[in-house]
């Protein structure tokens, strides 16, 4: 049954290449809806998939499908009023490969099986890849090639990761399917040194696609220059998929024994992520590669809570949830502002609190949120983490992590304050519309009734989630 | 058989050099060409060392397919590719070819030092694959970063997953060489060359020349007004 989330997106997205434009955007939105409600049905039924030996409904990538699916359907309205605007002349392409990419995406949620999984993130990159270069320009095809060249490296490490995840098994001589919940129950049989080379190397690959630093240079670029509603996608669905590898990753190690291990690697690998971030977001010149190190920072900070374990885990998973929501809801203003000014760049930009009043309140309440301030849901997990962290004893990897958070409010809030309030004089080019922001709107209110009220399936989703890897609320 | 699988691990080691050497790229493609069937046919002898000379027909079935995937289909693209973009040789490479070649001397060193000191449990097989499997994986690493045309990039990558494939079959047990060799490959590489194809076709068809050292006008931060100039006020 749970295939359908990725069996109904593949049919429909191979079908609307060779539908009309008009009848296609309405198949995108249809199959939006059916792909949340099944999600939907799941987190409450607890249904399970047919082909075991492949897939599996783990509490964590319920969690993720839940949100991918959220998140497409109200892109997807977006979308439509969206395209309607710029009139891209491959709409076709948008509109299909929207569709398998969100295929690919549940795939990566429900795999159970490494190989599995890994074709599955490989095949998100694939299909992404053709959404970066929808406008066919030399920096959008400049972005493609990294973003190709540079994922599929990672990719090709990740395999290799694989590999040496098997090597353990076939050291440590046990013959199980290759599966994370077989290899779970005998992870301490598998050989450690191996195990945590393999772990090494999935993280490095993976974490190529997460956007983890010093992995990360394709982000801005591929964030910047795809069209809005695709930018939403990858930075509020894609790059959870992604870490939805690395977490598996982590889980085996932990049920193994290894969880200081690899939970210390993706502590240094989130701070470095936070600092790398802090120092790009200061200066930057385009809004759209500002949301991009936003997200790289985000990243960060759900890898750090996850490495540090205890509370500051349901800190990363609530952080997920509520970053996934906010920017989006970012992008898709961002995508509101490109209409309105013709330009990326902040410089030609200003003015957009009377110029845009519907947008900019998106947009400002949209950036209040992903710094944190209260009443978005960033605001709880980003405290929960720290006292995480404080609880655990990381003193000194807790004050890095508070002094990254204050650099980047600072370097983004005075980009910020210039779109909003700065002196514009030139035309602006299209009006907002109501149907283009209350997408953002909608999402953005999700993540406040979310802080006020978690539905008890959806806590006992993350609860079930971070148990595995020793997380608690207790801390 | 130990010794055809050393012979054949002696010539992907001085494929990988003489690619790193070469300055025109029809000639990086044969050599390619060259190291595609090579390696392809390594774990083919590790099985029939194993087994004695008894092999399946379906093993045999999947090899042929590994073959004519890694020794005709993809150096058939990359030449079509070639065709395509009208490109003789790398003209200004990043890294010079004398010192390429010298680098690839020292990630042999450098793989058989790695290899020494870990002593790696190999299920008797030779120290020699794990040796070349890594050099070829540095090397097709330090191919990708190291030029700039696209299509040498993309034969860098190449090159870097044939260093993962002998890494495949080094590294796990027989039983499972058979399934490192179903997966780990045949989607990846085709797939992965088609669409970087794809993307070469419209980088020729939107201005001339695939060049990647063009492909540079992203940046983070605008140059007339960096960071420093910025604090200065």
């Amino acid at each position: 049954m749970l295939e359908l989330t990725i069996l109904i997106p593949l049919l429909a997205g191979g079908l609307i290449m060779f539908v009309p434009v008009q009848l296609g955007r309405k198949i995108m939105i249809a199959t939006g809806l059916i792909h949340l409600l099944l999600s939907i049905a799941t987190i409450i039924n607890g249904t399970g998939p047919c082909m075991s030996r492949y897939f599996t409904a783990t509490p964590e990538g319920l969690l993720i499908l839940l949100v991918t699916s959220f998140i497409f359907f109200f892109i997807s309205i977006y979308a439509v009023s969206y395209l309607q605007e710029t009139e891209i002349s491959s709409e076709p392409i948008y509109l299909g490969c929207t569709m398998l990419f969100l295929s690919s995406m549940s795939m990566v949620a429900l795999a159970d099986h490494l190989v599995v999984l890994w074709i599955a993130i490989e095949a998100t990159t694939l299909m992404s890849a053709p959404l970066i270069f929808l406008h066919r320009s030399r920096t959008a095809l400049e972005a493609t090639w990294k973003y190709v060249m540079i994922c599929s490296v990672g990719i090709a490490l990740a395999l290799l990761g694989c590999f040496l995840i098997v090597l353990s098994m076939d050291l440590g001589g046990v013959d199980v399917p290759i599966t994370f919940s077989s290899l779970g129950q005998v992870a301490e049989q598998l050989d450690p040194t191996w195990l945590k080379a393999g772990f090494i190397f999935l993280i490095i690959g993976y974490g190529t696609k997460m956007g983890l630093a010093p992995m990360h240079t394709w982000l801005p670029d591929a964030h910047s220059e795809a069209p809005s509603p695709a930018s939403a996608l990858l930075s509020g669905a894609l790059l959870n998929c992604a870490f939805l590898g690395v977490y598996r990753g982590h889980q085996l190690l932990h049920q193994a024994g290894l969880g200081d291990f690899s939970g210390n690697i993706l502590m240094s690998f989130g701070l470095l992520s936070m600092i790398i971030a802090a120092i790009f977001i200061f200066d930057q010149t385009g809004y759209k590669r500002m949301l991009a190190y936003s997200s790289i920072e985000n990243m960060g900070i759900i890898a750090f809570g996850v490495g540090v374990g205890g509370l500051a885990t349901y800190g990363a998973m609530l952080h997920l949830i509520h970053h996934s929501l906010i920017k989006s809801s970012l992008f898709l203003s961002a995508g509101n502002i490109l209409l309105g000014y013709g330009s990326k760049l902040i410089e030609k930009t200003g003015n957009m609190a009377k110029l845009f009043p519907k947008t900019f309140t998106a947009f400002f309440a949209g950036f209040a949120g992903i710094s944190g301030f209260p009443p978005f849901g960033i605001f709880i997990s980003e405290v929960l983490i720290i006292m995480g962290a404080f609880q655990q004893g990381r003193t000194l990897p807790a004050l890095i992590f508070i002094l990254a958070l204050i650099f980047i409010f600072a370097g983004a809030s005075r980009l910020v304050m210039k779109m909003s309030f700065g002196k514009f004089t030139d035309d602006i080019l299209v009006e907002e519309k109501l149907i283009r922001v209350l997408p953002s709107y909608a999402l953005l209110l999700t993540s406040f009734v979310l802080c006020l009220w978690l539905p008890d399936s959806l806590y006992e989703t993350i609860l079930s989630a971070i148990a595995t890897v020793g997380g608690s609320i207790n801390g | 058989m130990t010794q055809i699988t050393s012979i054949l691990l002696a010539l992907t080691l001085l494929s990988v050099l003489l690619s790193l050497g070469s300055n025109r790229l029809v000639s990086l493609v044969k050599i390619m060409t060259f190291q595609g069937i090579i390696v392809s046919l390594i774990p083919l002898t590790l099985l029939i060392q194993e087994h004695h000379g008894k092999i399946g027909a379906g093993n045999l079935l999947i090899f042929q397919a590994m073959v004519i995937i890694k020794g005709a289909l993809i150096p058939w693209f990359l030449f079509m590719a070639l065709k395509k973009v009208k490109m003789r040789r790398e003209i200004e490479p990043i890294i010079g070819y004398h010192a390429s070649t010298f680098a690839g001397l020292l990630f042999i060193l450098i793989s058989a030092l790695i290899a020494h000191r870990f002593q790696i449990n190999l299920h008797d097989k030779e120290v020699l694959l794990l040796i070349t499997a890594m050099s070829t994986l540095a090397a097709g690493l330090f191919l990708i970063m190291s030029r700039k045309k696209a299509i040498t990039q993309v034969i860098g990558y190449l090159m870097m997953e044939n260093g993962i494939y002998l890494m495949g079959s080094a590294l796990a047990k027989q039983t499972h060489t058979q399934y490192v060799v179903e997966f780990g490959v045949l989607l990846d590489i085709l797939v992965a060359i088609m669409i970087m194809g794809v993307v070469l076709h419209n980088i020729n068809s939107t201005y001339d020349g695939v060049d990647t050292d063009e492909l540079d006008s992203l940046h983070d931060l605008d140059s007339n007004r960096s960071l420093f100039h910025r604090l200065k006020g």
